[in-house]
């Protein structure tokens, strides 16, 4: 299939002498024009349909990240214009504008803007511009312009000898198709400029996070003799807290060695005493007392000698959320019972939301004290309604067990449809809004600068809440979860990353600013990723836990192993098959 | 596997476990009241929620036999009754796939 275009070709005669290209190419000015002539629609209200609840905002914006993400970049950007919902950052679009007009040097200029900061990075961004441009002129037949970027702008920039003497070779091909062939590129009117995109856009997450993503795992801690459900660094970084289905919590001392294999790790404490499975874990801000949660109660621990000091019984069902006030002067627990309560450091109930709309199942508050999210099930509208929702909804009308009795007794009743992100204002403990969504919400975390809102949804979504602009920025996908409580964390320098448990085994890790899947890290044995946890104090580590009885800290690979490696992403080589059958297995000893 | 919430039930009528209170049935899911189980009276139930089912085995009850397994509470572990996992005779096929639990082991949480 001959794809060349006949007079409307795509080169931009300007590229090599004027780089800052004035858009002179026909596909810039049509894309241009498409950008900038599309008049803003502007419509009544704040739903789909007048009688919808569907937020018409959060639609339009899912239907352009999808239209993008398959490839369909105009019509997004079209929707984008009409509508006025703008998912990108401006530099973003414009980056991606100028690539897909060739405007190859604006490009290259915007690249440092775009947060890609390292010289090794840029390096190989400006490599992957300049070789697009140097075979869209060949392409083209100009070949003295190509031979001027071959040796004026690729050359230069240190690239492998191998890679530079393949393009030049290029220069032999006998006609476009020829050329397209022997370089496995589909020209500049197919999808090449597309992929150029894909690959700048992996590489530049890559290379500028590359070096401080931890990928690899190197300890396995094995103790517990059951699912391990929930885990919580201390605030120092040194400890790691567990809570498990085999009714205890552990307390790992995890060394400050920055080499792994010097590093010792060991199960400080097994505190035993809970009647219960362990579900939450939550160290007080000095580190000094670690919170479990066992069913209905919730157990404060001297976390240094692991002597119980108290239970609390104030909850009357399964307290699924514990978090710490920002400024350790208390804590907050949440309950399937509908129940917030306020607690003192020393335990004693100082304040209660009382009885709230929805059984919790997570609950945080933000480290800027403004505000307490919660998310939960069941909900049932407050009697007299004392505020105004966001959206409509109906007395909680739970179906009674339905009857296709095949056995599966769990599965054959239906699950709850109201299911509710609730947002107080923490001073006041009024409501600020909420929102309804189908699906359980099993965890919630609060940015560090409070300004999103991350949680699961089942079945299989993350969704990345604005707190500040009370909006959905973006979902995130591609992890398993139908059945589990599932949780996730913000993670990596300035909360970047996004990490979450997964039904499939896997720990799956996203950009938090596009949405690009990043990861699938595989290790776990059978069963649920159930929750993840970023080292507070290291940003090149985090930890995951699973129903395979396990723990698992996973760091950035060391330089030497990364040298030893010719591809970078395959470090599946490096990772010890064996699991070993000691307490804590030093992963590194075999690679 | 993995962790999971316990289910509440909603409705005029909720049956709980007598010991814990975990909800179990609605009285929308009976389908009879007539039967007898170790401790009296007992009920058959369309759908169960909350219970851990144990080992199937062949039981000579008083309607021929049945392959059945023992229910157990999931908080507390009580056990509640039985589920039927297969009815020997023809006529009570019906029973397949439902659950017993004994009216002495439960209590109204609703």
């Amino acid at each position: 299939m001959d794809r060349i275009p006949a007079s409307n070709g795509h080169t931009n005669g300007n590229g090599l002498s004027s780089p800052i290209a004035n858009g002179s190419s026909p596909l810039g000015n049509g894309v241009q024009k498409h950008g900038s002539s599309i008049a803003r629609v502007s419509l009544p209200g704040s739903t789909l349909y007048d009688d919808s609840y569907i937020d018409r905002q959060e639609f339009v914006r899912l239907v352009i990240q999808s239209l993008r993400d398959v490839g369909y970049i105009e019509s997004a950007a079209t929707l984008e214009a009409e509508s006025g919902y703008s998912l990108e950052a401006p530099e973003v679009s414009e980056f991606r504008q100028y690539i897909l007009n060739a405007s190859w040097g604006s490009a290259e200029a915007l690249l440092v803007r775009l947060g890609v900061a390292d010289e090794e990075s840029l390096w190989e961004a400006r490599f992957l511009i300049g070789q697009q441009k140097y075979l869209e002129l060949l392409e083209a037949r100009k070949t003295a312009a190509a031979l001027q970027v071959l040796r004026n702008e690729l050359a230069p920039l240190n690239v492998d000898p191998d890679q530079l003497h393949l393009l030049s070779s290029l220069m032999m091909s006998s006609d476009p198709e020829d050329l397209r062939r022997r370089a496995g590129w589909d020209g500049a009117s197919g999808a090449s400029r597309q992929q150029l995109l894909a690959e700048l856009q992996r590489q530049s997450f890559y290379s500028s996070y590359f070096d401080a993503f931890p990928r690899v795992t190197t300890m396995i801690l094995e103790v517990h003799a059951d699912e391990v459900w929930n885990i919580a660094w201390s605030h120092n970084g040194e400890y790691l807290a567990s809570a498990s289905k085999d009714k205890t919590a552990i307390i790992w001392r995890i060394g400050s060695e920055s080499e792994p294999s010097m590093r010792e790790c060991a199960p400080e404490l097994i505190l035993r005493d809970h009647p219960y499975s362990v579900g939450c874990v939550a160290w007080s801000r000095d580190d000094a007392i670690l919170l479990t949660s066992a069913d209905h109660l919730i157990k404060m621990w001297d976390a240094r000698s692991g002597i119980c000091l108290r239970t609390l019984d104030a909850h009357s069902e399964t307290v699924s959320a514990l978090t710490w006030l920002p400024d350790g002067s208390g804590f907050i627990s949440g309950g399937l019972d509908r129940k917030i309560i306020l607690w003192d450091a020393e335990g004693k109930q100082r304040d209660s939301w009382g009885i709230t709309a929805m059984r919790v199942t997570d609950l945080a508050v933000s480290p800027d004290f403004s505000r307490l999210v919660s998310v939960g099930m069941d909900y049932v509208a407050p009697t007299p309604p004392a505020h105004e929702f966001e959206h409509g909804h109906g007395r909680d009308t739970s179906p009674p067990i339905s009857g296709s009795g095949n056995g599966a007794s769990i599965a054959n009743v239906p699950r709850s449809p109201e299911n509710w992100m609730i947002i107080y204002d923490l001073a006041s403990k009024q409501m600020e809004s909420s929102i309804r969504l189908d699906g359980e919400l099993t965890s919630i975390k609060i940015s560090d600068d409070s300004r999103y809102a991350l949680f699961n949804r089942s079945p299989d979504e993350i969704h990345l809440w604005d707190l500040a602009a009370g909006q959905l920025v973006r979902k995130l996908t591609g992890q398993r979860q139908e059945h589990n409580v599932i949780r996730s964390c913000f993670g990596g320098i300035d909360g970047n990353f996004i990490v979450s448990g997964s039904e499939d085994g896997n720990v799956y890790v996203w950009h938090r600013d596009s949405g690009s899947l990043l990861e699938v890290l595989s290790g776990h044995g059978e069963g649920s990723v159930n929750s993840v946890a970023w080292n507070p104090r290291n940003e090149r580590m985090f930890a995951s836990c699973s129903d395979d009885n396990t723990i698992r800290i996973w760091e950035v690979p060391p330089t030497d192993a990364f040298e030893l490696s010719s591809g970078r992403a395959d470090y599946s080589q490096l990772e010890p098959s064996g699991k070993g059958k000691g307490k804590v297995n030093q992963q590194w000893d075999g690679a | 596997m993995g962790m999971k919430y316990r289910r509440y039930l909603a409705g005029e009528r909720v049956y709980g476990c007598a010991t814990c209170r975990t909800h179990l049935a609605t009285i929308h899911s009976m389908i009879s009241r007539a039967f007898n189980g170790q401790h009296g009276r007992a009920y058959l139930f369309d759908g169960v929620v909350n219970i851990v089912e144990g080992e199937p085995n062949d039981r000579q009850m008083t309607t021929g036999k049945h392959t059945v397994r023992d229910i157990y509470c999931v908080k507390c572990g009580a056990t509640l009754g039985w589920k039927y996992d297969r009815a020997y005779e023809g006529s009570q096929k019906y029973k397949e796939g439902k659950f017993i639990l004994e009216r002495n082991l439960l209590v109204d949480v609703q």
